[in-house]
Parts: structure tokens; C-alpha cells; sequence
């Protein structure tokens, strides 16, 4: 019966203009683009209690002995958390003349860190388990809560004598109240657990609230296939050197793909490396001959000799805002991104641009004694190429590179982007102000 | 032409006895045109669904009876329009089904089956059209009626004819070919397969049972069509814009391939672990899979819900992952520990007891009663849809088949250790591992059984506590041999054996054909290249050894570039590989695939793409997003936005966020792409078929509902959980649906089921973000304008050749 299959397959053909009709249709009403980006803004619970808290601290300069510096001194919400100024390191101590031993991180992003582990899964699910997660940039506090304690306690940053220190002047504080509503009514008096309770406010406020994770990028809008996300061709071929092993392989670090436990994009694998960054002469503890900062082996938990492999490693930074920030790598020696880039590109094939010469020999690796050049890490660019070759990227390469990751600054509004003719419009993301009694 | 006497109330013995007379008269009356008179029954199947409770003790199993059917309205179908019209020959059927009937003129016999009819004593669940071919209707002579059955089979029968359907071409699909076919595909005697099956027994009855349950679901599907006038396929082509409404004979049709995805019998999903599209296409590590792909059909633009596993098999159990982003035991986060005082919350777990070690004969049971994770996700699914209870309400088996279980263990639980059981380690002669030049492996390594070569985060049944609880749950997830253990695994020391324990049950079912509708076909650890430590003593050095293909971490990283292999990343993909081909094998040699009479599917699928970056040079990355039905929204630690929807209140139509889903916003991100292959046992079906389309395991579950007809596609919540994310819902549904809000392809977010049923416009540009060819077309590693091998290109356009990879004919 040829004829009558022939009219049964024009059947089954059929069925499928049916839905055609009622889907193509229905796509039309998908495109509530401006409300999208004001959704996102709007759409976050309200803080917690203890968050509430935190975000008092957080702006709380009587927090610091000197009562000049507030966590927001240097993570500054309007420079995504992270210095407004270009020092290498920040002032501290008790009067201020003290300076910090590294450059200040950006606070965003860090949802996702896992407590420290020398053989750490890899999110990118196929490099080899290494050293990776935690928070400060050799690993050592577990947890934000833990992280808080070391600028609040530290001599050289807000120099709190004790815990029970910074619960005294909360305790004097115009949030005293809401410390006691969160943590109970007994809670100053017990002031061990109280500063346990203080850490944990500073961490609720860090989980919380939207500034900390805003993802409002455009590579967001790319990544998620919104509206607006198309990429420039110079973004589309910075992505391009981003990922390409033979030139920028900077994906190999700064991951960009889906990881674990529902990240994804978030521009680092939580790994550390050495990378022989130089010594920044400008940081007063760099004075000291023979004084190095060895990243995780400075760790009390990570000894010398028997954690020498580790030596020189410091932790992959996101790269999400990269194109804000002044200052570069754990000593900040490097004060541009294109300088930043410049490094990786040539620091084998041109080792006396980034290195000082003594008797005519370019002293490479300065900042990392001999015994610990073998952590190194060998990963392209750094791969170890012969001074004078061709460096892995082109001018072009690294043009691209940065139209990309200028993608990553967060606010971006393709709006306005339309309007301006701009790659980089940028909106406000609500910031958290210091509340009003802090002020 | 007179009618038989209407005679609904009417006692049946006097029905049949005037239209016996009426007919006696007429056949005396009309000397050229032959009058016909049929007698017989209106029978099939009563079906009492399952109850899938969340507590065991209030689920019940599905039963189904021998019926027939009173009060039903029987006549011929002089215009063949599946409906008893006014001018046409008809009756009801009497308190036992019974009925007389004569006509002028020999047509199909229908039976309408309203809901006041009764089926077995009981109101009918749904209004269904029975027919039987005037074909098998043979008048002895006029005062002899000819005796008939009107059954879901022979309704079956009538449906194929009409469709061409039966084995063999001597004839084409007649009824005595398409009965034959129905016969040969249910393994009973033609003689009986239209019988009433109230007279037949044993194992010929169970079979046309279990066929006229699944028939009856399809039928009434197809009269609610006709019911809610949908418009007529047929008369859409011709006229669009004014179709006609469907009528049975072609509702019949459309209900047996429902989105495009026709009716399979049995599906077999080869479940694999973590390897992206690129990782095994042209890897000399992977020559069975790529040599079956390039034979039969594949998806080539496939995509996971997320990363690691749990999230993945979880959403291919019932389309979500539910806020679940890691791999923890599927009771975790059901208790809140205060003060070291355990609390049970309200999703804790009750198909009790556990199977800790504290249970009847799980002395060494891994389980732990207490896990709680950071962030809280509850890990216990309750209440849910899901394709196993829709599959056991619709008549239909399902089967987990898992590799190396401890014999006598829980399947809730992990398998473990055991040192009494060991096998020799797999050496691979030269040329045999990717053109090895040295052996791999070692003949004096003796492993023993490791931890872990079973997980229950593999298990796409196990998430969910009204699968657990339902009666079926243990009996469903059984053995699959083939393992490196199998030999030694009854010297187990870990667990008391089970009598007659049968390590590859597996194999015994598919001789017996006691297989599923669904079976997830999941090998272990070390056959699914996931790899996990497997270690032993090898006796040539006395030192300890790892086994040679199951370490690493499975990237097959350096897959095709490497002539020697000495990578046990690379090693595990050929031993999945063989794996599956050993898998293929077994199948496509078994009595229930040469059947050509059934329709058999083999899926051979990965769970994720797993790599989403690989470091070595020469190779390719693979998308990092995902497509149809993702989460695209957002990826803070905190979303509050994202919530998945339910009906409320249920069959309304209406849809709400479900805000006691924890985490949700977190889930469902996505991962991709991987590999995707189709094998049917159809010999007309379309080969070397590659659909470029974007699908994700929502569009799979959602394909699983069509082919095993658990849904109907003009009512979302028919569909379970994610997989009604079509287009049109999301469109209806978008102020709930925030994460959807900007899209810049509906089409590439949206589910929809893995056919062509819903055809692509032709301006079409895929915007999938993270495309690989075009970003890396002009770098070093990839020519300008080329694809590396294993890239996918963006689709512009509907996928180029539009063959519906399920289709059963050209």
C-alpha cells in the first residue's frame, strides 16, 4: 500500500507544523530585556540578622586601633571590593605607618573557595589535583570567617591587641543592640564566642549580599546567551588567546568553564603556582635581604623543609574586574593589566625587562630563592622558552586579550552600551552603605 | 439500512436475540447485497495504576484483569471515521461486553467507549474507541453471525494496517500480516493474539495484557484528541490556517507518535561517565564507540545538566537536579544537627529502615544515617513526577541495571570493598590499546575488589522517595554482568549471598525478555571511564600496582596523539570502549532485538561532557554552557529567584514557584557537549543520521515520555519537572521564570523533544555562547574557517537534512 504510507509519513510531517505554529508564536513575548537586568539587581533576599551585622562591621572604622581603617578601607565597594588606590600595599597599625606585606584582593567572587587541600580537585575536571582553595592568598584561613581575623588582629592592618578587642568596640558601637538581637542577649558577655560571632557576621555579610557576586558582566550576558552578550570581534578573539594553549592559556589557571558544586565562570580553578613574579623593592618588608614572601610554605601549618615543593606558590585570583584594579600579583610589583600581560608573554624570551641585572647578568626569579625554582610553574606562556625567542602572543594577541577581559567588569549595561556606542557602559550595582549609625 | 434497536437500559440476552431475528429477517429480505451479523465481545484490560506514595507502606503495585466492557457503544464504521454516526449500524453491549450487530455492507466494528460505559463493573477511566478490521470479520452465513472480538489488539491491528505496518512486504501491512506482526512481537500464538483475553491463559495472556494496557493509555490519548477537537495534521498541511479537527483513525496515528517520537518497545541506555564530544570522536581510544557512531545515528549537539554526576542522573530520572550540585548520599541534608542532637526534617527519608550497617544483613554497609552538607540541599526528592512512576502508572516496567554490586548488597548503598574477591589485571597485548607497541598491564597483578565500582549517585532511580518507596523499587534495579569481578564475586566475605543470586541478570532477561520499557544500563567505575583507584599486589615484584586501566583522571587527554599509550586516563576510555562494544553485542544478538517485530532502541550516552578545558596543545575545548531547559540565570552562592515550578492547584494549568527547593538557582548550569549515539533494531529505520539540533537530558526525559506515551503534549504538567520547558511555557510562564528573562535564542534555552517535530526557522542563528569553531577557527591550533575534529559548529538554520533520528522508516 505505497499510496497510504505516503499519506501517513505527510501525517507525521504535519504534526510537526502544529507545535511550529504554537512555538514560534510564543518566542516573541521572551524578550523582557530591560527588565531582565533590573530583576537581577532587585532579586536578592534581605540580609540576615547576623549579615545586617556584618555590614555595620564592615564599614566600622572604631573596628581598626588606629580608628582610621574599616574592612571597606581596602576593599572598597565601589572598586569591587578591592583598593581605590594604586599602592602596592596598604597602610595599617596602630598609627597608620605600618604597611601590609601583599596587595589587596578583590572580595568578589569568593562563594565558591573550598577550604585549602594540598591535592585539591580541579574544577576543570582533567588537570591533575594540586594545591588549591582557601582564602588569603597563601591558603590559610578556611573559611571567610577565619580570613576575617587576620587584618582584624594583625599589628600592621587594624591592630586589635585581641578578640576581645574588637567585641569591646562593638560593644561600644551604635550597632551593639543588633549584635546582642542576632547573637543573644548574654553574647558580650561571653566575649570568645561573641568574636566568633563578630567573624561570622563579617562572613554572613560576604555570602549574602548581592554587591559580593553581582555576575553582571558582559561576559555574563555572553555566557548565558542574554541579550546583549554578543562579543566585538576583538572580544571574541581575546577569548580566542584567552584559551588557546599556544598563546595565552590563561584558562588553565583563571578557569572559565563550568566547575564544581554549580560554579561556573568564575576565572580561576582556586589552584596555586609560581610564577617569579619580581620583588617589589617598594614593599618596606622587601628591605630585609634574605626576607622572602613564599606563599603557602609561609604558612605555620605548611613547614619548611618538609613543604619546600610549595614555596613560592600564591593563589589564581579571579580575573572578573581584572581591568579595575591597579595593582597586580601578590607584591603588586606589576601596575597595569597590559604590564601584567607583557609578563607572562616575555617573561623567558625577555627576562631583563621584568628582572634587575647585577654585574651584567639579569637576576631572574629574584623574589624566589634558587632551591625553589623548581615549583615554577611550566605552563604556557611561562614555558620556560628561550630568552630572544617569539614570544607566544602578538601585540594584536594581547590587544585582544584585553577587549576580552574587559568583558569581565561587572555592571555592564547593554543599553547603555547601545546608546553610547561603548563596549564598556556601566550601571551602579546597588551598593551596601555604611549603615546610618556607623556613619 | 435499519438501524439495531438502541437499546440502552435494555437486558442484553433481548437485545441480541432482536437483532438476531432483525438480522435473520434482513438476510431474507435482501437477496444481493449479503447483510453481515457479528457477534462478540467488547474486552480489555482493566488497569489499577500503582499508588507511589512517599511511605512504602502506602504504595501499591499495579494490577490488570481480563475486562470487558458494558454499556459500550458498538457499530459499524461504514465512513471509517472512528465514530458511531447517527446512519450507522449500532448497540450497546451488554453487562458482559456482548454484542449482535448487522449491516448491509461489511465495515471496521468499533466500539465507543464512553465514561458512563463500565469496564468490568467499574465506570471506564477514559473515553476510548476500540475497532476491529472488517478484514478478520467473516460471515459464515446469514443465520450464523460471524464472532468477532473488539480489543485494544484488534485495534492495534486496524492502526497498522492503516499505517502500513507489518513485517514483511508479501501483501504489504494486511490484516493477516499486521496480525501476525502484533503476534510476533508479543511472542503469542496468532490464533490467540486478537482473542478475547479472558480466554486465553498464561504466559500468552500476561503478554496481550500487559500490550492492551499500554494500548488502552494510547487510545484514550487519541480520543481526547478528538475530544478537544485538536486540529487534523492531515488537513494543517493543506490548510493551515483553517484545519479540520482530527478524527480517530488518524488520532490513532498521531497517539503512537507523539512529538515525533514513535513507539519503542524496549530502550537501553548505556550510561558513561565524564567524556567530552571531543575526547571520543577519532580517539584511538574510543574505535568501537566512533566505529557505531559512524554506522548508526547521533546527536551531535548534546549537553548535561550540570557537574559532577549526581546532578545528571538525577535530572535523567525526572528532568531537574533539583538544586542537588554534588555528589553526596541521597539522604543528605534530611537532618539538622543541633548540639549534637539529630533532628529529622521534614524530607527525611521513609523507606526505612536505612541501610546502615545496623539493617538485617548489612553488617558492612557504607551508609551513613546522618550526612550534612554546606550549603543545605535536600538530597531526598519527594513528591515528585518522574519517568519511573510514569512509567509503572502507564503499564510499563523500568530497570536500573548496575555492574559489580556487591552480591546481597542494598542498592541504596555503595558497593565496597572486598578482598576475597580479585581478578587479574587487563593486559593488553601490542596493537591492542590504540596501537600499544609494549604491553599494557601486568599478568601477575591480582586486584581485589575495590569501593565503589557501584554508586548510587549513578543510580537515576535514586534520588527520588517515591521510587524508593514504590514496590517495584527493589526488584527494578538488578545486576549487569561483564565485570573484571564477576568471576570471584560470589566468594564474597562482605555479604551474605542470596540464593540463586545471578550476577548478570542482565543477560538472563534479555533471554527471558523480562526487560523493561526503560532500562538505564549503567557498568561500573571502571567500564564507564570514570575511573577510580584500583590497586594490588603484583606477585612478579611483590609491590604494589595500580590496575592498567582504570587510574586517572579519565580525560583522555592526550587521546590521538599518542601512539604508546602509558596514560591510564587515556586506557580507561578503551576499556569503556570495549565495554560497550561487549554491551552492543549482547544486546543486538539477544531474541528480543532480532525480534524485528519490536521496536528496540540502544542509547549510548554520557552523563557530562566533563572536560570543559584541556591544557595540552592540538586539542579542543568544549562548550561550557548548556541548552534546553538550563539554568542560565545566575550562579551566586545565594540565588533567591530561581525556584522550579509546580502546578497549583494540580491540573489547572497554572504554574508557581516552588520555594522550598533549596539551592536551586546553583543547579542545572550545564555541561557539555558529549556524545550521543542511537542504535535501533528497525532495518528500514534511518542510519548515519547526524542531528545537529541542541538537546540536553531535559529534551531525553522529555523524548522518554513521548516514545513511552506518558504525555500529552498540549498539557505541560504532563511532562515532568523540566522537561515541560518548551518554548510556549516559558513564554507563558516567564515572569516566574526569571532566569529566562533577555534570552538571545529562545530556541537554544528551550526543551523540546529530540525529533524534528519542532522545526526550526530558517533565519535561525544558533547563539550557542561558548562556540568552539568560531572562537578558535584562525588560532594556531585550528585552521581559519576550519572546525578542529570533535567542535561543533554553530547551527544556522533548521539542522540540514531533517531525519528524525527515532523514525522507523526512511
Amino acid at each position: 500500500m505505497p499510496a497510504l504510507r505516503k499519506i501517513i509519513f505527510a501525517i507525521a510531517a504535519a504534526t510537526t507544523f502544529v507545535a511550529a505554529v504554537a512555538w514560534s508564536s510564543a518566542a516573541l513575548a521572551w524578550t523582557p530585556d530591560k527588565n531582565s537586568l533590573a530583576y537581577r539587581l532587585a532579586s536578592h533576599d534581605p540580609l540576615s540578622a547576623a549579615a545586617v551585622v556584618g555590614q555595620a562591621m564592615f564599614f566600622d572604622k572604631s573596628l581598626s586601633d588606629s580608628g582610621k581603617l574599616s574592612c571597606a578601607s581596602c576593599h572598597d565597594p565601589d572598586h569591587a571590593y578591592a583598593p581605590a588606590n594604586g599602592l602596592a600595599v596598604q597602610p595599617g597599625g596602630k598609627d597608620m605607618k605600618l604597611a601590609g606585606t601583599r596587595a589587596v584582593p578583590s572580595l568578589r567572587y569568593k562563594d565558591f573557595v573550598p577550604p585549602y587541600a594540598d591535592l585539591l580537585d580541579n574544577p576543570d575536571g582533567v588537570s591533575a589535583p594540586g594545591p588549591g582553595g582557601g582564602y588569603t592568598q597563601d591558603g590559610r584561613a578556611r573559611n571567610r570567617a577565619e580570613q576575617a581575623e587576620i587584618p582584624l588582629l594583625s599589628p600592621n592592618e587594624m591592630a586589635n591587641k585581641n578578640g576581645a578587642a574588637v567585641v569591646a568596640a562593638i560593644h561600644a558601637s551604635s550597632y551593639a543592640d543588633r549584635f546582642r538581637q542576632a547573637f543573644g542577649a548574654d553574647i558580650f558577655d561571653r566575649p570568645k564566642d561573641a568574636f566568633a560571632k563578630a567573624k561570622e557576621a563579617l562572613q554572613a555579610f560576604q555570602t549574602e549580599d548581592y554587591s559580593f557576586h553581582p555576575f553582571s558582566s558582559k561576559f555574563d550576558l555572553f555566557a548565558r546567551n542574554k541579550i546583549g552578550g554578543t562579543f566585538t570581534p576583538a572580544e571574541r578573539r581575546g577569548f580566542a588567546v584567552f584559551r588557546d594553549p599556544e598563546r595565552g592559556n590563561c584558562a588553565a589557571c583563571h578557569y572559565h568553564g563550568a566547575g564544581l558544586a554549580g560554579e561556573s565562570g568564575l576565572f580561576t580553578d582556586f589552584s596555586y603556582e609560581a610564577i617569579g613574579v619580581p620583588r617589589n623593592a617598594g614593599i618596606p618588608a622587601n628591605r630585609e635581604r634574605g626576607y622572602y614572601d613564599l606563599g603557602i610554605c609561609a604558612r605555620s601549618d605548611h613547614p619548611l623543609p618538609a613543604n619546600a615543593r610549595f614555596c613560592g606558590m600564591f593563589k589564581t585570583p579571579t580575573l572578573r574586574n581584572v581591568t579595575t584594579r591597579k595593582v597586580f600579583f601578590h607584591n603588586g610589583e606589576i601596575k597595569s593589566l597590559r604590564e601584567a600581560i607583557d609578563f607572562y608573554n616575555t617573561r623567558d624570551t625577555n627576562p631583563e625587562r621584568w628582572y634587575p641585572r647585577a654585574h651584567g647578568v639579569v637576576q631572574e626569579f629574584d623574589d624566589l630563592p634558587p632551591r625553589y625554582r623548581a615549583n615554577l610553574d611550566k605552563q604556557g606562556p611561562l614555558d620556560g622558552r628561550a630568552p630572544g625567542s617569539k614570544p607566544p602572543m602578538s601585540e594584536q594577541d594581547i590587544d585582544d586579550l584585553i577587549a576580552f577581559l574587559n568583558t569581565l567588569t561587572d555592571d555592564y549595561d547593554p543599553e547603555q552600551a547601545k546608546a553610547v556606542g561603548q563596549t564598556q557602559a556601566q550601571t551602579r550595582t546597588p551598593r551596601p552603605e555604611p549603615p546610618e549609625s556607623s556613619k | 439500512m435499519q438501524n439495531s434497536r438502541d437499546v440502552s437500559g435494555a437486558p442484553a440476552r433481548n437485545t441480541l436475540l432482536s437483532a438476531a431475528i432483525a438480522a435473520a429477517l434482513l438476510g431474507a429480505a435482501a437477496s444481493q447485497a449479503a447483510p453481515v451479523t457479528v457477534r462478540g465481545t467488547v474486552a480489555g484490560s482493566l488497569f489499577t495504576p500503582p499508588v507511589n506514595a512517599s511511605n512504602p507502606a502506602n504504595s501499591t503495585a499495579s494490577t490488570t484483569v481480563a475486562s470487558t466492557y458494558a454499556g459500550a457503544k458498538v457499530c459499524f464504521d461504514l465512513n471509517n471515521n472512528g465514530a458511531c454516526d447517527a446512519n450507522e449500524p449500532n448497540t450497546l453491549t451488554s453487562a458482559t461486553g456482548s454484542f449482535q450487530l448487522t449491516s448491509a455492507t461489511n465495515a471496521n466494528v468499533i466500539a465507543e467507549i464512553s465514561t458512563s460505559a463500565t469496564n468490568n463493573g467499574s465506570p471506564a477511566a477514559q473515553r476510548l474507541v476500540l475497532r476491529t478490521s472488517a478484514a478478520g470479520i467473516t460471515p459464515v452465513s446469514p443465520l450464523v453471525p460471524a464472532t468477532i472480538t473488539v480489543t485494544p489488539l484488534t485495534t492495534e491491528v486496524v492502526r497498522m494496517m492503516e499505517n502500513n505496518e507489518a513485517l514483511g512486504t508479501t501483501g504489504g501491512a494486511t490484516y493477516a500480516n499486521a496480525k501476525a506482526s502484533l503476534a510476533q512481537r508479543l511472542g503469542v500464538d496468532p490464533s490467540v493474539v486478537l482473542s478475547n483475553p479472558a480466554s486465553v491463559t498464561g504466559a500468552a495472556q500476561k503478554a496481550i495484557l500487559a500490550e492492551s494496557v499500554v494500548l488502552t493509555n494510547r487510545f484514550g490519548f487519541a480520543a481526547k484528541m478528538v475530544d478537544r477537537a485538536d486540529p487534523s495534521p492531515a488537513s494543517l498541511k493543506v490548510n493551515p490556517s483553517n484545519p479540520t479537527a482530527i478524527q480517530i483513525p488518524e488520532a490513532q496515528q498521531v497517539a503512537m507518535n507523539v512529538e515525533g517520537i514513535p513507539r519503542y518497545d524496549h530502550i537501553f541506555v548505556i550510561m558513561l561517565e565524564n567524556k567530552a564530544t571531543s575526547s571520543i570522536l577519532n580517539s584511538p581510544f574510543a574505535p568501537h564507540i566512533d566505529a557505531i557512531l559512524a554506522a548508526n545515528n547521533q546527536f551531535t549537539n548534546y549537553f548535561a545538566t550540570g557537574n559532577p554526576s549526581e546532578p545528571n542522573y538525577t535530572a535523567l530520572g525526572a528532568g531537574d537536579d533539583f538544586g542537588i550540585t554534588n555528589d553526596d548520599q541521597w539522604n543528605c541534608d534530611t537532618t539538622t544537627t543541633v548540639n549534637g542532637v539529630v533532628t529529622p526534617t521534614a524530607n527525611y527519608p521513609q523507606d526505612l529502615p536505612l541501610p546502615d550497617k545496623n539493617a538485617p544483613g548489612l553488617q558492612n554497609s557504607p551508609f551513613t544515617t546522618v550526612c550534612n552538607d554546606t550549603p543545605v540541599v535536600n538530597h531526598n526528592i519527594f513528591g515528585t513526577a518522574n519517568l519511573f512512576n510514569s512509567a509503572t502508572t502507564g503499564g510499563l516496567a523500568w530497570r536500573t541495571y548496575n555492574e559489580s554490586m556487591n552480591p546481597g548488597q542494598d542498592a541504596r548503598t555503595d558497593s565496597i570493598a572486598d578482598t576475597a574477591v580479585t581478578a587479574p589485571d587487563h593486559v593488553y597485548a601490542p596493537g591492542t590499546l590504540a596501537g600499544n607497541i609494549t604491553p599494557v598491564g601486568s599478568p601477575t597483578l591480582t586486584l581485589p575488589l575495590p569501593a565503589g565500582l557501584y554508586k548510587t549517585k549513578h543510580n537515576p532511580a535514586m534520588a527520588y522517595q517515591n521510587v524508593r518507596s514504590a514496590p517495584e523499587f527493589k526488584s527494578s534495579n538488578r545486576t549487569l554482568g561483564g565485570g573484571q569481578w564477576d568471576a570471584t564475586l560470589l566468594h564474597t566475605s562482605v555479604y551474605s549471598v542470596p540464593a540463586g543470586y545471578n550476577t548478570d541478570q542482565f543477560g538472563s532477561d534479555l533471554s527471558s525478555g523480562d526487560i523493561g520499557a526503560l532500562n538505564y544500563v549503567i557498568p561500573d567505575q571502571c567500564d564507564d571511564m570514570h575511573s577510580i583507584t584500583v590497586s594490588g599486589t603484583d606477585s612478579a615484584t611483590g609491590h604494589s600496582a595500580t590496575a592498567s586501566d582504570c587510574g586517572g583522571v579519565g580525560s583522555g587527554i592526550d587521546g590521538g596523539n599518542d601512539p604508546a599509550p602509558d596514560d591510564k586516563a587515556d586506557n580507561i576510555m578503551a576499556r569503556g570502549d570495549s565495554y560497550v562494544q561487549y554491551l552492543v553485542n549482547k544486546i543486538q544478538t539477544s531474541a528480543v532485538w532480532q525480534n524485528q517485530a519490536k521496536r528496540e532502541a540502544i542509547v549510548i550516552m554520557f552523563d557530562e561532557g566533563g572536560a570543559t578545558f584541556n591544557a595540552t596543545a592540538g586539542t579542543t575545548f568544549d562548550k561550557t554552557n548548556s541548552c534546553c531547559g538550563w539554568v542560565p540565570g545566575t550562579s551566586s552562592s545565594n540565588p533567591t529567584n530561581v525556584h522550579p515550578l509546580i502546578e497549583s492547584p494540580p491540573g489547572s494549568g497554572n504554574f508557581v514557584p516552588d520555594t522550598t527547593v533549596q539551592n536551586y538557582g546553583a543547579g542545572n548550569h550545564g555541561h557539555g557537549n558529549s556524545i550521543f549515539a542511537v542504535l535501533t533494531n528497525q532495518p528500514n529505520a534511518p542510519k548515519q543520521i547526524k542531528d545537529s539540533d541542541a538537546y540536553s537530558h531535559f529534551s531525553f526525559v522529555r523524548t522518554l515520555q513521548d516514545m513511552f506515551g506518558l504525555s500529552d503534549p498540549e498539557v505541560s504538567a504532563s511532562y515532568v519537572n523540566r522537561s515541560k520547558y518548551t518554548e510556549s511555557f516559558i513564554a507563558a510562564n516567564i515572569t516566574n521564570l526569571p532566569e529566562y528573562m533577555g534570552s538571545a535564542d529562545t530556541h537554544f534555552d528551550a526543551v523540546r523533544p529530540m525529533s524534528h517535530a519542532y522545526a526550526i526557522a530558517s533565519g535561525f542563528s544558533e547563539k550557542q555562547s561558548l562556540d568552539e569553531s568560531v572562537i578558535n577557527a584562525g588560532t594556531t591550533t585550528n585552521p581559519p574557517g576550519g572546525n578542529a575534529a570533535g567542535t561543533v559548529p554553530p547551527q544556522l538554520g533548521p539542522d540540514g537534512n531533517q531525519t528524525n533520528i527515532w523514525a522507523l522508516h526512511p
